[in-house]
C-alpha cells in the first residue's frame, strides 16, 4: 500500500490533535504537516511534500475559497479536501467549484474522512451521499418541472403545511378557509402530484427539502 | 442711524455685542426686521431691544431675502411698502425656500390699508398683519412668542438628532455584539464539540463490549445534535453567509429558509454575486429579514416576489407580496416600529423605504441604499 501524506490545517488544537490521533491507527495515511491559517498552509505545502491537504474552510487570515483556488493553482495533481463546520448545503458545490475534491462536516463519521482522504489522494472526487443526492435531485428538477411547481400558490401553501404534519381544521383556522375549500385544495394537490395519501406528500416534501 | 443704514451685514446686536460672527453661535433667537425708513426700523430696535434676542435688519426686500438665505429667523416683521420689491413679494420668495418656508411673518403697514390687502398678506403666508403705529405691549408680546416657538422647535430638532443618532448607535452595538456572540459560540463551542466527538470515536474504536459501544454511539449523535444547535443559534444571530458570501447569497439563503419555514412560496431574482460594503450589505439583509417577518405575521401572503438589483451607484430591493396589503393607518400606527427601525436603518447609509400597499393586494416595499457608505 502507497503512503498518502497528508496535511492537516485546523485553527482549533482539539480539532487538529483529533484529527491526528484519527489518521494515526491509518496505517496508509501520515500526517507530514499541522498548520493553524491559511498562511501557514501556504508555508507549510511548500516545505513538505505532501498529496491531500485536509482544511478547515474558516481559518484566520485566508478565507476558504480563497485557499482552495491558490493551492489548486501551485498543485494542480494535488487533493484539497474541506472539513467544515458550515453545512454542506450552503458551502459544499461552492468549495468544488473553486477546486476542493470533497467536502465534509466536521459531523461526518471518521471512517468518512478516512475514506475520502484514500479517494481524493487517488484523484477522484469525493462527495458525500446526502449533497450526491441533493445534486441528482437538482439535475432531476432541470430536465423537467418538479412536481410542487404545477401546483399554484394556495396549493404549494396548503401542500406544505399538510406536509408539516397539520390537521385540515388547523389549516382552515390559520389560513382563514372553511375545512371544505381545505379539503378541495388537498383533493387538488394530490391529483395534480399523483399521490394518494397525505403521507406520500410529507415524504416528498421532506426529499426535495421542502419542509424542515 | 446712518451708519446702519449703510451697513452691508445688517446685525445690529444691542448691548453693545460684537455684531455677525459673535451672534452666529449665541443662543438667542434672530429676529428679521425689514423697513425702507430707519426711522421706523430704529424704533422697532428699540421697542424690541428689551427682549434680549438677535436683532437684524433689512432696509429693503432684497436685503431681506439675502439674509433669509443663510439664517433661521424665529419671526420676521416686515414692512408692506418698500420700494423695489415689496413686503408682498419678499414675503413670497421667502416662503417659497426650502429653508425659510415656515418662518413666520408679521406685516407692519403704515396706511390704514383696506382689507384686500390684509388678505394679500396672508395668502402669501404671513401669520400676523399688524398696522403702525403699532401697539408697543402687543408687538413684543406677539414677537416673545415667536421666539418661544422657534426655540422650543430647534430643541425638539435637537432631541430628535439625538435620537437618531443614538438609535443608528445602538443599531451598530447590536450588530457587533451579535456578529461577536454567533463568531464566538460557533467557532469555539463548535470547533471543542468537534473535538470532543474525535476523542469519544477514539474511545470507541477502543472498545469492545457492545453496551459501551453503544454508549458512545449515543454521546456521537448527542454531539451531533448540539452542533447543529450550536450552528442554528449562531445562524439566527448573524449568518455567516452573509460575512462569507455576501449579501446577494445571503438574501437566496434567507428566501429559501422563509419558504421552508412558512410554507409561503418565495421567487427570488438575484444579480450575479458582487462585492459590497459590509455596513451597507448588513443593512440590507437585515431590512429584508423585518420585511419578511411582516409578511409572515401580517399579509396572509402565499406568494412572495423579491428582486434584487444592483448597480454601480445604489443596491435595490424589491419585495412584493400578494397578501392583504398593508393600510395606510398601519404604516404610521404606534405598532409600525418594526416599519420606523427599517426606515432609520436605510437612513443611516443614506438610503430609502417605500411600503405601498393596496387592500387586498398586496404590500410593495422598495429598499433603496448608496452602493458607497456616506463618509
Amino acid at each position: 500500500m502507497t503512503e498518502v501524506k497528508v496535511i492537516i490545517a485546523d485553527d482549533h488544537p482539539v480539532v487538529r490533535q483529533g484529527l491526528r490521533q484519527m489518521l494515526a491507527v491509518e496505517q496508509d495515511l501520515t500526517v507530514v504537516g499541522e498548520a493553524r491559517n491559511g498562511q501557514e498552509v501556504v508555508e507549510l505545502s511548500r516545505r513538505v511534500p505532501w498529496e491531500v491537504a485536509v482544511l478547515d474552510y474558516n481559518m484566520p487570515g485566508k478565507n476558504g475559497l480563497e485557499l482552495i483556488k491558490e493551492l489548486r493553482q501551485r498543485y494542480p495533481g494535488r487533493a484539497v479536501l474541506i472539513l467544515s463546520m458550515y453545512p454542506e448545503d450552503r458551502y459544499a458545490v461552492r468549495a468544488l467549484k473553486a477546486g476542493a475534491a470533497g467536502y465534509l462536516t466536521k459531523e461526518s463519521a471518521p471512517e468518512e474522512l478516512v475514506s475520502a482522504i484514500r479517494k481524493v489522494a487517488g484523484g477522484g472526487r469525493y462527495v458525500t451521499p446526502t449533497l450526491g443526492e441533493k445534486l441528482a435531485l437538482e439535475l432531476e428538477d432541470n430536465r423537467g418541472k418538479p412536481l410542487h411547481e404545477t401546483l399554484s400558490d394556495r396549493e404549494y401553501q396548503v401542500m406544505w403545511m399538510i406536509a408539516s404534519g397539520k390537521t385540515v381544521r388547523q389549516i382552515a383556522d390559520e389560513l382563514f378557509l372553511s375545512p371544505n375549500t381545505v379539503s378541495t385544495h388537498r383533493t387538488r394537490i394530490l391529483r395534480k402530484m399523483n399521490m394518494k395519501s397525505n403521507a406520500e406528500l410529507m415524504h416528498y416534501a421532506i426529499a426535495h427539502h421542502l419542509v424542515d | 442711524m446712518s451708519e446702519v443704514a449703510t451697513a452691508t451685514r445688517s446685525a445690529v446686536v444691542p448691548e453693545g455685542l460684537a455684531p455677525e460672527t459673535a451672534t452666529e453661535t449665541a443662543p438667542q433667537a434672530k429676529i428679521l426686521l425689514v423697513d425702507d425708513e430707519p426711522k421706523s426700523l430704529f424704533a422697532l430696535q428699540e421697542l424690541l431691544s428689551t427682549l434680549g434676542q438677535n436683532l437684524m435688519i433689512a432696509q429693503s426686500g432684497e436685503e431681506a431675502l439675502r439674509l433669509a438665505l443663510k439664517n433661521d429667523f424665529a419671526v420676521m416683521l416686515l414692512d408692506v411698502r418698500m420700494p423695489g420689491i415689496d413686503g408682498f413679494e419678499t414675503a413670497r420668495l421667502i416662503r417659497s425656500r426650502e429653508r425659510s418656508r415656515l418662518t413666520p411673518i408679521i406685516f407692519l403697514t403704515a396706511a390704514a390699508d383696506e382689507m384686500s390687502s390684509m388678505f394679500r398678506g396672508y395668502e402669501v403666508g404671513a401669520v400676523d398683519y399688524l398696522q403702525k403705529p403699532v401697539v408697543p405691549e402687543i408687538l413684543k408680546s406677539k414677537v416673545a412668542v415667536f421666539v418661544e416657538l422657534h426655540r422650543k422647535s430647534e430643541r425638539l430638532k435637537e432631541s430628535e438628532d439625538k435620537l437618531r443618532r443614538l438609535a443608528a448607535h445602538l443599531i451598530s452595538v447590536r450588530e457587533e455584539e451579535r456578529a461577536h456572540i454567533a463568531r464566538e459560540i460557533h467557532d469555539e463551542l463548535g470547533q471543542v464539540l468537534t473535538g470532543l466527538k474525535m476523542e469519544v470515536t477514539w474511545l470507541a474504536k477502543r472498545l469492545r463490549e457492545k453496551p459501551l459501544i453503544e454508549k458512545t454511539d449515543s454521546m456521537c449523535k448527542l454531539i451531533d445534535t448540539t452542533v447543529q444547535t450550536v450552528r442554528k443559534i449562531a445562524t439566527g444571530l448573524r449568518p455567516e453567509m452573509l460575512d462569507d458570501m455576501g449579501v446577494i447569497a445571503a438574501v437566496g439563503w434567507q428566501a429559501k429558509e422563509f419558504q421552508k419555514r412558512t410554507g409561503i412560496r418565495c421567487r427570488a431574482k438575484l444579480p450575479p454575486e458582487v462585492k459590497l460594503d459590509m455596513d451597507v450589505s448588513t443593512t440590507m439583509f437585515r431590512i429584508f429579514q423585518e420585511i419578511l417577518t411582516n409578511v409572515a405575521r401580517h399579509s396572509r401572503a402565499t406568494r412572495v416576489d423579491i428582486e434584487l438589483i444592483v448597480n454601480e451607484e445604489r443596491v435595490g430591493l424589491e419585495v412584493t407580496d400578494n397578501g392583504v396589503g398593508i393600510a395606510d393607518s398601519d404604516l404610521n400606527g404606534k405598532k409600525s416600529l418594526g416599519l420606523l427601525g427599517m426606515h432609520e436603518r436605510a437612513l443611516l447609509f443614506g438610503g430609502e423605504v417605500r411600503i405601498t400597499g393596496t387592500p387586498g393586494h398586496g404590500t410593495r416595499v422598495s429598499v433603496s441604499i448608496p452602493v458607497q457608505p456616506k463618509a
